[in-house]
């Protein structure tokens, strides 16, 4: 039996030894929640293009910002606004080094607040006037203090004078993606979410969505920095530079994110 | 430290726990004391809860209690609103999450009980409520204590099931744990440290309170 069980140790130490020498070790790429209905096939034809493999872990970017804070071993921020990469580039931890300016982050890509409700949901199509129906009892948000589209739908609500009215009828999720999930199974009326969770076929075909003037809302900036300790900077210069060229950003342009020139 | 949260933890707690007993109980009995097959069955389902990430568990209870389900429209009618966002939905979240930790450690102490003393109590003439009420709890009294505070305090921490299906509402679903992640992922370290210190603290005060209640007395035992 021990035999047995070193003997498999043995396999796995082994396999893992072959997996590792497979090339090198992939791009790690921190994402914002808005990102993960974008970003994994662009990664893909970046991997076709250039050979570089690259991986996303998507979350909230305040919480990405805390685990790259604590070490996390990522190569690249894509964050969904500029003050988390900024606050990592200010203590030192990541940089913008190659573009015009090394200490602020490198804009990428701006967002899109949508206001979004189920077809089957009993209520007239999202728009401001629905903001201001009694009809709806349940809004969603995410979490204004730490994930960028939450700040931008809370800014949008304050500018309409609806916050207070609304304050109580509001749910506040994790992050954009959570509001979503909160609207779509049905148990919050409409919610304040990114146009790129919109633009998802899953969400296009069960909902509708309506544009938040983009005057009611400071624009959402979507800031990128590189992590100062990654050990495969030309190759997280090639992805920033792929990311920033022209067809790549028509593509962002279709999938929800505003390009940035 | 936010004190409308950690009234509202204790609350959660609380009623989970009354409500986790008043099923556990029979349900630990039946296991016990029952016959049959089917019953490895239940207590398979029983125990599922713990094999389940909180947080998916938290996600199918949010899908399940909506209105896109019969059962979500059922108690929306009954209640005039969804029961995700509010804080009979967290029990209902918590009573499921926390099962196991009430009905393993009783099904560990009526196993326990000598099965000489359950045969004679039945010739006796008792049924199973009077076996349960009479025989079972009293001689399982240490683990009805376990079963309740390890019910309570896995309801005090419980995490992924509250954000999934909370939605961070002051006085309805913020919970301390809720509390807790939103210092944390705000950079507000020592707010963070305080609450988690202030937990400890009184979670370690009641916990050897309730077990200096519970200890046997030093007498014959052993």
């Amino acid at each position: 039996m021990q035999k047995r069980i070193a003997h498999a140790m043995a396999m796995l130490v082994g396999s893992l030894a072959v997996l590792q020498a497979m090339g090198q070790t992939p791009l790690r790429v921190a994402a914002a929640a808005d990102l993960e209905p974008v970003l994994p096939p662009i990664l893909d034809q970046f991997r076709q293009n250039t050979g570089i493999q690259a991986e996303a872990s998507f979350q909230a970017s305040a919480a990405l910002t805390t685990l790259i804070q604590n070490g996390a071993p990522f190569d690249l921020f894509l964050s969904a606004d500029m003050g988390y990469p900024k606050r990592l580039i200010d203590a030192g931890l990541a940089d913008a080094a190659g573009s015009a300016d090394s200490s602020t982050p490198i804009l990428y890509a701006k967002g899109t607040l949508v206001l979004w409700t189920r077809k089957d949901a009993h209520l007239p199509p999202p728009s401001l006037d629905l903001l201001r129906s009694p009809e709806l009892k349940r809004l969603a948000v995410a979490n204004p203090e730490r994930a960028p589209y939450g700040r931008a739908a809370v800014a949008a609500l304050t500018s309409l004078k609806l916050y207070d009215t609304l304050k109580p009828r509001i749910v506040t999720a994790e992050n954009i993606a959570q509001a979503a999930q909160f609207v779509d199974s049905g148990n919050a009326d409409a919610g304040l979410i990114s146009l790129t969770s919109a633009m998802t076929p899953r969400l296009s075909l069960s909902g509708s969505y309506f544009v938040i003037p983009r005057d009611l809302y400071p624009p959402i900036e979507q800031g990128a920095a590189i992590v100062s300790k990654t050990t495969q900077r030309a190759a997280v210069h090639k992805l920033l530079d792929y990311l920033l060229s022209a067809p790549v950003q028509a593509q962002l342009a279709k999938s929800g994110l505003t390009p940035v020139h | 430290m936010d004190w409308q949260a950690f009234v509202l933890t204790l609350k959660l707690a609380s009623v989970t726990t009354a409500i986790l007993l008043a099923v556990a109980v029979p349900l630990a009995a039946v296991l016990v004391l029952g016959r049959g097959r089917w019953l490895a069955a239940l207590e398979a389902l029983a125990a599922l809860p713990l094999v389940l990430p909180p947080t998916v568990l938290g996600f199918f209870l949010l899908v399940l209690l909506g209105p896109r389900t019969a059962i979500g429209r059922g108690i929306t009618v009954l209640l005039g609103h969804p029961l995700a966002f509010s804080f009979g939905g967290l029990v209902v979240g918590s009573v499921i999450y926390s099962l196991p930790f009430a009905v393993q450690p009783l099904v560990a102490g009526f196993a326990a009980v000598d099965p000489a003393l359950v045969d004679a109590a039945r010739l006796l003439g008792a049924g199973p409520p009077r076996l349960v009420a009479s025989l079972l709890v009293p001689l399982a009294r240490r683990s009805l204590l376990a079963a309740a505070v390890l019910s309570f305090l896995h309801t005090v921490g419980e995490f992924g099931v509250v954000l999934m299906l909370g939605g961070d509402i002051p006085g309805a679903t913020r919970t301390l744990s809720i509390v807790l992640y939103n210092e944390v992922e705000n950079f507000d370290y020592s707010a963070a440290g305080r609450t988690a210190a202030t937990l400890l603290g009184l979670s370690v005060v009641a916990l050897a309170a309730i077990y200096l209640g519970g200890r046997p007395k030093r007498d014959r035992r052993g």
